[in-house]
C-alpha cells in the first residue's frame, strides 16, 4: 500500500510495477468552435433518440465525429473511414466479448470462428433454409392480418438457428427463448443481467446433455462439430457449446430481415421492382442493411493510449463506433437517409476495413464478424458469416414474397425500426400485414 | 403455429420497452432514508438500477442507496454509464493514496472547460505544478491572510445587515426582522472575492469573475450547458492574457493586516515561476486561475449554506455554537462530512484491479464517492445524524495523510493524500471565519420556510441530498450593539 498511513486497509491486488504515473495532460481544453451547441449529451440516451436516432447522429458525425461523450463515459466515433478504421485496428482497439460484458468471461471457448464449426452452421443452414421458411409459413393463417415479423420473419431466423443445433423440436421454443434472455445480457440493466446468466447456466446444461448423447456420433450439426473440434484437445464441455451459442450474431438476420421489409413495404414501388430476381433482392438486402442497420455500434477498447481522431484516447477507453452514423456517412453515401435499393454508390461486397476493390463504400455490418483480410476464400472453406446471412436473407424474404400474393402494412405509416433499449438492437419489432390472394401479382 | 410457438408474440422477451418509463416514475421520491425497492439478484443481494443516478430521487436522498452499495456492492460497476463506483472509505483511503493505481487521468471531465489543470497530473508533475500556488492557500501565508477574510465579509455582511442594507434586503416595517437569501447576499460572492484577492485580481473584475465562475460551473462534466462554459473560460482567458502581461511588468503582492508582504499573489507567481525550465504559458495560467476559481468557489459557497441550513434546523447545536467560537471548527468539519458540496472524484485504474472480489480492468473510471465514505457506518456511527459533538469525527488540523486515531476519523470531503484539495484550509478559513462574522452582526436567525423547498409532506423541509443548497432563505435581527 502506498503512503496510507494505516496498515488495516486492505490493499487491492496490483502488480509490482507502479506504472500509470503522467507526466503530460490527457484532456485537451475545448475551444468555443468546438464545444457545438446542437448537441445535447443526453440526446444520446434517451427514448427519442432510441426512436430516431438519426438527427443526432448526423449532428455528431458532421460537427464532433469524435465526441466524447461525459454520459455513457464513451468516445462515439461515426465518420465512415474512422470507423472502418478501427475494425481492422486490432494492435490499438480490442474487442470484448459478449461475456466479458456479462461477467462470464471465464466460462467456456468460443468457437464460432473454428472452420469447422462454421462450416456445420452453414451446411445446415444452407440446406434448411427453404424447408424453414416453407414450415412456418404454411403455418401462417393468411385469412386474417399477419405480423410477419412475430410470426413470420422471427421464427424463421430463430428457427434455423435451432436447425444449425439440430434442437429437437420439443426442445425448440424452450431454446429459442433461452437464447434471447442470454442475448438481453449485455445491455446495461441489472436484472437482465442476472437473468441472462441464469438462462447461459441452463443452455450449459442443455448443451452438456446434447453433447453427451452426440459426443461420439457422426452428426453434421454445430454441437457435433464442436464435439468432435474439442475432442482433440479435451473434451468439449456444455460452457463451450453456450459460450458459442451466446457470442454467435443472431440479430443481424432476423434484424435486417425486419427492417428490409418494413424499407420495402413502406416503398411499394422498389418492392414491385424486385420480383423474383435474386440479384434484386440481394442489393435490396444490403441498402436495408446500410439504411437501416439492426446493430447500431459495435463497442470496441482501447488497448493502450491512442491519438486519433484528434483526440488522446486514453488506455481502456469504450469506443463506440457508430455504424448508424458511418452507414449515413454522406462523403460515401449520396442522399444516404434515402432508401435506394441498387444504389450505385454501394459496394455489394462485404466491408473490408478501408480496402476498396471498386473504389466503393460497403455497408458495415459488424455482427457478421470481422471483415475478411483474404479477398480470395478458398472453395472448401465455408462463406464468411456475412455471405451466410445475406444469402439467408434473399432466399427467406424470396420465398415470403412467392408465397404472398401481396403484402400492405395494417398501419400507416409503416412501423419502422426502433430500439428497446439503449445500446440494444434497432429493427421493427411487429409489423402487421394484410396478406393477398395467393397469384394475386 | 410452429415450434416456437409464442415466443415472439408475447412481448416479454421480444420488442418490450421496458426502459420507457419515465425515471420519476421509475424512482419516485421516497421517504428520506428509505431507498425504492429495486429488486434483488439471484443471491438475494439487492439490485442497483443505474438509471438511480439520474433521478431527482437519487439527488435529493441518496444516502440509502449509497449504503446498499456500501454494504452489497462496495464496487459497483454501472454499465449504463461505463464506470464503477467505490463506495467504502477504507477503499477510498486506499485508492487515494494509490496515486500509480488510481491515477487522475479521467479528471478530464472538467477540462475541456477548465483546460488543462494539475488535476490531471500525478507524481512529481502534479507536485511541482500545485506547489506553485498551493502555498498560498496553507500555512503562515493563510494565516497572515484571516484578517483580510474577515474585512472582505464584513464588509459584505454590512451591505444587508448594516445601517443602509441594499435593494435586495426586505425589511419588517413593525419588527425590523430583514430577510435575504443568504447566497445571493453573501455565499455566491465571498468566495469568489477571496479568491480574486489571492489571485491579484482588481476589484472592477469580481463581477466578470463571478459569472465566468458559474459559467464554467454549469459547463462541466457533459452538460447541457457545456457551450456556455467553454465561453466563459474563453472570456476568462481573454481578460487573464491582459492581466498576465501586466503582472509580469508590475508584479502584484499580497498584505497582511499591518501592510506587511506576505509574498507576490498568485497571477504573479504563476507568470514568474519556472517550471522545466520555462515559464508557464498564458494558457497554461488561465487554467490554472480557471481552477483556483472553480474549486475555491462552489465548494465554498457549499459549504457555508450547508453549514448554515443544518445548524439553523438543529438549534439546540447552533446555540452550542454561538456560545463556544471554537465549536465552529467542529460545526464545519461536521458539516462537510454530513453533506459534503463535492460528491467525490474520478480515477482510472492504470492495471487490473481487484477489489472485494470484482476485477476492474486498467483504464476503467471508476467514482471515488467521498459522499458515501462519509457516511460509512464502519466509520462514523449513525452517520445521517448532524452532530457537531460527534466523538469519532476528527476536527483538528486538516492533514493530507488524513487522520485516524483514538477512534476518530477525518472527513473525505477534500479527498486525503497527493491529491487532497489544495483549497482546503483556505476553505476551511473561509467558511468558519465568515460564519464567524455572520454569527456576530446577525441576531436570532432563522429560516424562512415559507420561501424554502419542501419535503414530501409539503411541511418540512426539502433535505439537502448531493451537493449544496441552491439558496437558504433567512430572516434576522440585526444586532444593535455592532455594526458592520
Amino acid at each position: 500500500m502506498t503512503g496510507c498511513p494505516w496498515g488495516e486497509v486492505a490493499a487491492p491486488s496490483r502488480p509490482t510495477d507502479p506504472s500509470g504515473l503522467r507526466s503530460y495532460e490527457v484532456y485537451q481544453r475545448l475551444r468555443v468552435h468546438e464545444a457545438s451547441p446542437v448537441i445535447r449529451p443526453r440526446q444520446l440516451w434517451s427514448a427519442e433518440f432510441r426512436d430516431d436516432p438519426w438527427p443526432v447522429l448526423h449532428a455528431v458525425r458532421e460537427h464532433t465525429p469524435c465526441y466524447r461523450d461525459w454520459i455513457g463515459n464513451a468516445f462515439w466515433v461515426t465518420r465512415y473511414d474512422d470507423v472502418t478504421s478501427v475494425f481492422v485496428d486490432d494492435a490499438n482497439f480490442e474487442t470484448r466479448t459478449r461475456r466479458w460484458s456479462m461477467e462470464l468471461a471465464h466460462r467456456g471457448r468460443d468457437r464460432r470462428h473454428e472452420i469447422p464449426v462454421t462450416g456445420a452452421e452453414t451446411r445446415r443452414i444452407d440446406g434448411a433454409v427453404e424447408a424453414v421458411t416453407a414450415r412456418v409459413l404454411d403455418a401462417v393463417d393468411r385469412t386474417r392480418p399477419v405480423d410477419l415479423v412475430r410470426e413470420v420473419l422471427a421464427p424463421i431466423a430463430y428457427d434455423l438457428v435451432a436447425e444449425a443445433a439440430d434442437i429437437p423440436a420439443v426442445d425448440r421454443s424452450w431454446f429459442v427463448r433461452t437464447l434471447l434472455r442470454v442475448g438481453r445480457g449485455t445491455a446495461w440493466d441489472p436484472r437482465w443481467l442476472d437473468d441472462a446468466r441464469q438462462a447461459f447456466d441452463d443452455l450449459s446444461r442443455y448443451a452438456q446433455e446434447l453433447l453427451e448423447a452426440r459426443r461420439h456420433g457422426d452428426g453434421d450439426d454445430v454441437v457435433c462439430a464442436i464435439a468432435r473440434q474439442a475432442a482433440r484437445e479435451a473434451p468439449a464441455t456444455g460452457d463451450d457449446v453456450a459460450a458459442t451459442w451466446c457470442e454467435t450474431d443472431h440479430d443481424t438476420l432476423v434484424g435486417s430481415l425486419a427492417n428490409l421489409w418494413s424499407l420495402l413495404l413502406a416503398h411499394p414501388d422498389e418492392l414491385a421492382r424486385l420480383g423474383d430476381d435474386r440479384r434484386l433482392w440481394k442489393l435490396a438486402w444490403l441498402e436495408a442493411l446500410r439504411h437501416s442497420p439492426p446493430l447500431m455500434t459495435a463497442s470496441r477498447w482501447t488497448r493502450h493510449e491512442v491519438e486519433r481522431f484528434g483526440m488522446l484516447i486514453p488506455a481502456g477507453a469504450l469506443v463506440l463506433c457508430s455504424v448508424g452514423a458511418a452507414n449515413r456517412d454522406p462523403r460515401q453515401f449520396a442522399d444516404p437517409d434515402e432508401f435506394r435499393p441498387g444504389r450505385k454508390d454501394l459496394c455489394q461486397r462485404e466491408a473490408r476495413g478501408q480496402y476498396r476493390a471498386d473504389g466503393l463504400a460497403s455497408t458495415i455490418s459488424p455482427g457478421t464478424g470481422a471483415p475478411s483480410r483474404f479477398p480470395a476464400v478458398p472453395e472448401d472453406r465455408p462463406r464468411s458469416r456475412f455471405a451466410l446471412v445475406r444469402d439467408t436473407a434473399v432466399t427467406v424474404s424470396r420465398q415470403v414474397w412467392s408465397w404472398a400474393g401481396s403484402l400492405s402494412s395494417t398501419v400507416q405509416p409503416v412501423p419502422g425500426p426502433r430500439a428497446v433499449t439503449d445500446g440494444g438492437v434497432r429493427m421493427c419489432w411487429s409489423l402487421p400485414v394484410h396478406v393477398g390472394e395467393r397469384g394475386a401479382r | 403455429m410452429t415450434a416456437l410457438g409464442d415466443v415472439f408474440l408475447t412481448g416479454d422477451l421480444w420488442g418490450s420497452r421496458q426502459h420507457d418509463a419515465p425515471l420519476r416514475d421509475v424512482f419516485p421520491f421516497m421517504p428520506v432514508g428509505q431507498a425504492v425497492d429495486m429488486g434483488a439478484d439471484e443471491q438475494g443481494r439487492p439490485i442497483i438500477d443505474p438509471r438511480l443516478f439520474d433521478s431527482a430521487e437519487f439527488r435529493r436522498n441518496p444516502y440509502p442507496y449509497y449504503r446498499l452499495m456500501r454494504d452489497h456492492h462496495p464496487v459497483f460497476y454501472d454499465r449504463l454509464h461505463n464506470a464503477y463506483y467505490v463506495t467504502r472509505y477504507d477503499d477510498i483511503t486506499t485508492g487515494y493514496f494509490d496515486e500509480a493505481g488510481f491515477n487522475t487521468i479521467p479528471k478530464g471531465s472538467s477540462s475541456g472547460v477548465l483546460g488543462n489543470t494539475q488535476l490531471e497530473l500525478s507524481g512529481i508533475e502534479h507536485r511541482r505544478r500545485r506547489n506553485v500556488y498551493g502555498r498560498h492557500l496553507v500555512g503562515k501565508a493563510l494565516t497572515r491572510r484571516v484578517g483580510a477574510i474577515r474585512r472582505l465579509a464584513t464588509e459584505m455582511i454590512a451591505e444587508f445587515a448594516g445601517p443602509r442594507p441594499g435593494a435586495q434586503v426586505e425589511i419588517d416595517p413593525l419588527t425590523g426582522r430583514r430577510t435575504v437569501e443568504l447566497a445571493r447576499v453573501f455565499a455566491n460572492d465571498f468566495p469568489i472575492r477571496v479568491v480574486c484577492q489571492v489571485l491579484g485580481v482588481p476589484d472592477e473584475a469580481r463581477a466578470d469573475f463571478f459569472y465566468w465562475y458559474s459559467s464554467m460551473m454549469l459547463g462541466l462534466g457533459g452538460s447541457d450547458t457545456q457551450r456556455q462554459g467553454v465561453e466563459a473560460r474563453q472570456h476568462l482567458e481573454d481578460y487573464i492574457e491582459e492581466l498576465v502581461e501586466r503582472r509580469r511588468r508590475e508584479p502584484g503582492y499580497l498584505y497582511d493586516d499591518d501592510g506587511g508582504i506576505i509574498g507576490p499573489d498568485i497571477i504573479t507567481e504563476l507568470c514568474t515561476s519556472v517550471i522545466d525550465g520555462d515559464v508557464m504559458s498564458t494558457e497554461e495560467i488561465t487554467s490554472n486561475v480557471a481552477l483556483v476559481v472553480g474549486g475555491g468557489g462552489e465548494t465554498t459557497r457549499g459549504a457555508i449554506l450547508n453549514l448554515w441550513y443544518l445548524l439553523l434546523q438543529h438549534p439546540e447545536q447552533l446555540a452550542a455554537v454561538l456560545a463556544d467560537d471554537a465549536l465552529w471548527d467542529a460545526a464545519f468539519h461536521e458539516t462537510l462530512r454530513h453533506s459534503t458540496p463535492i460528491g467525490g472524484q474520478p480515477r482510472q485504474v492504470s492495471h487490473d484491479v481487484t477489489l472485494h472480489g470484482v476485477t476492474i480492468p486498467a483504464g476503467s473510471l471508476v467514482h471515488m464517492v467521498d459522499v458515501s465514505a462519509n457516511h460509512d457506518e464502519r466509520v462514523f456511527a449513525e452517520p445521517e445524524r448532524f452532530d457537531v459533538f460527534r466523538h469519532d469525527l476528527y476536527s483538528g488540523k486538516i492533514l493530507r495523510s488524513g487522520y485516524r486515531d483514538e477512534g476518530r476519523c477525518s472527513h473525505m470531503a477534500f479527498g486525503v493524500g497527493p491529491h487532497l484539495c489544495p483549497g482546503a484550509w483556505i476553505s476551511h478559513q473561509e467558511t468558519v471565519e465568515g460564519s464567524r462574522m455572520l454569527a456576530r452582526y446577525l441576531d436570532d436567525v432563522r429560516i424562512e420556510v415559507d420561501r424554502m423547498p419542501k419535503d414530501l409532506d409539503g411541511v418540512s423541509l426539502a433535505p439537502l441530498g448531493l451537493g449544496s443548497m441552491r439558496e437558504l432563505w433567512i430572516s434576522f435581527v440585526p444586532r444593535r450593539d455592532v455594526n458592520p
